[in-house]
């Protein structure tokens, strides 16, 4: 049977043919359109739907995980943040406590160095003192010793030899005691 | 002016044979769309990355828009996704195939005197086919879901029958009331039963129809003025390929959902 009579046929049998039949129905082609749905549904569930729903799936997955491991990293790093303020604030506070016990035992120092070198100063000048008042001594005595002789000289030349080794002595310890005074 | 109106037929033509087999034109429109997902599926599924390229993005643009408003039926993204091998095939399907045929040649390339494209849901067995395809998977979802008893309980409900001769013990009053409820929910249960049937019919039929008088409506059009006439009721053609699909997909979409929900008295009773 050729197109055209095919289609001839289909024309002048409409009216003697059933309902299904001239609304085009036939189980031959039902079953084909069957197939032809079946065959997209296929390509279109493996080949597109199914690849581009899972991928949007995991990239909702991964953008949640990176979300949440973003929030999870701020709390970190404000933890972190609190916690390098703190020990910030506690190195100050020890700092501030350690500058101030240095002022403290600086200024301590100094008082006792002050305080030793005073007395040091004092024990040499103490030293000195006494080395002067030895010295003093000791000069008085060499001066005394040498004014004795020279005494001794002086009377000698002016009396001549005329006086005895008593008057002598009186004579001299007569002047020794003026001197003292 | 002497143009020849090729007005469509209700039956596909057949615009060569296969052996035995008639091989329809619109057939013909199925195919090319088949190629054309085939085609658009390979380069996808080839170059699908975290980081989609032009083509990726477009297409999950498109399927995302198009799951945000199957979500607002379903009311869960779980339940859209499981319903996509179907509901996506129908509503792709249905959108390419109609825009198809507003492909110049359409209704203009002939071979003897029969067009070699028409849209596939001019075709009366597609609509049919599609539209068996949606009652029936609803009906399997349904199966897997919630159980094959309780589903055909919904069509059934011979245990309320039952169940109501027990109220006599409460009083004769209140058992009649029971058993007269109960026949007339097994009377609602077997229409129910008529309206699967009726959602066949009015599925095929809605497309069929309106896809069916869109393409009559533009060949006149065309057939009477070539030029710039025709042009609106093709961009109208374009909506309605647009709209039947979405029609066809939310219809889809509602009796997957209704099949797999719970009958409300045996969610009272899981309650209790």
């Amino acid at each position: 049977m050729t197109e055209e009579t095919l289609n001839t046929h289909e024309e002048t049998g409409v009216a003697e043919q059933s309902l299904p039949a001239s609304l085009g129905l036939n189980a031959q082609l039902f079953v084909f359109q069957l197939i032809n749905f079946t065959v997209v549904a296929i390509i279109l569930w493996f080949l597109i739907l199914k690849p581009l729903t899972k991928t949007l799936a995991e990239r909702k997955k991964m953008i949640d995980d990176s979300i949440d491991n973003a929030k999870e990293i701020e709390t970190n790093l404000a933890l972190s943040e609190k916690e390098y303020q703190d020990k910030l604030k506690e190195a100050k506070a020890e700092a501030n406590k350690v500058i101030e016990k240095a002022h403290t035992e600086a200024k301590q120092l100094g008082e006792d160095m002050k305080v030793k070198a005073k007395s040091e100063v004092e024990v040499i000048v103490d030293q000195a003192k006494k080395s002067i008042q030895t010295e003093k001594v000791q000069m008085m005595e060499e001066i005394r010793q040498e004014s004795a002789t020279l005494i001794v000289t002086a009377l000698e030349k002016i009396l001549n030899e005329k006086m005895d080794g008593k008057i002598d002595k009186k004579i001299i310890e007569d002047s020794l005691a003026s001197l003292k005074k | 002016m002497s143009a020849e109106i090729h007005i469509p037929t209700l039956a596909p033509e057949a615009v060569f044979h296969i052996g035995n087999l008639n091989i329809t034109n619109t057939m013909v429109n199925a195919w090319l769309a088949i190629v054309i997902f085939l085609i658009l599926g390979i380069f996808i599924k080839r170059s699908i990355s975290l980081k989609p390229g032009k083509l990726q993005n477009a297409s999950e643009f498109f399927l995302d828009t198009l799951l945000g408003y199957f979500d607002q039926v379903t009311g869960d993204r779980k339940k859209t996704i499981r319903f996509l091998p179907i509901v996506g095939a129908i509503f792709f399907f249905i959108l390419l195939s109609n825009w198809l045929g507003l492909l110049p040649g359409t209704g203009s390339i002939t071979v003897g005197h029969n067009m070699l494209l028409r849209p596939a849901n001019t075709d009366l067995n597609l609509t049919l086919a599609m539209a068996l395809v949606s009652v029936i998977g609803s009906h399997l979802y349904a199966f897997a879901t919630i159980g094959v008893f309780t589903h055909l309980g919904k069509f059934v409900q011979i245990k309320n029958v039952f169940k109501s001769f027990k109220k006599f013990k409460n009083g004769i009053g209140e058992g009649f009331i029971a058993v007269f409820a109960a026949i007339i929910e097994f009377g609602v249960g077997l229409i129910e039963i008529v309206s699967e049937v009726a959602k066949v019919v009015s599925l095929s039929l809605r497309l069929f129809g309106n896809i069916f008088a869109g393409e009559i409506l533009i060949s006149v059009i065309s057939a009477l003025v070539a030029a710039f006439v025709p042009t609106p009721f093709m961009l109208l053609e374009i909506l309605v390929g647009v709209i039947q699909a979405t029609v066809f997909a939310m219809l889809t979409l509602v009796y997957m959902t209704v099949a797999t929900s719970v009958p409300h008295g045996d969610e009272e009773e899981a309650h209790h």
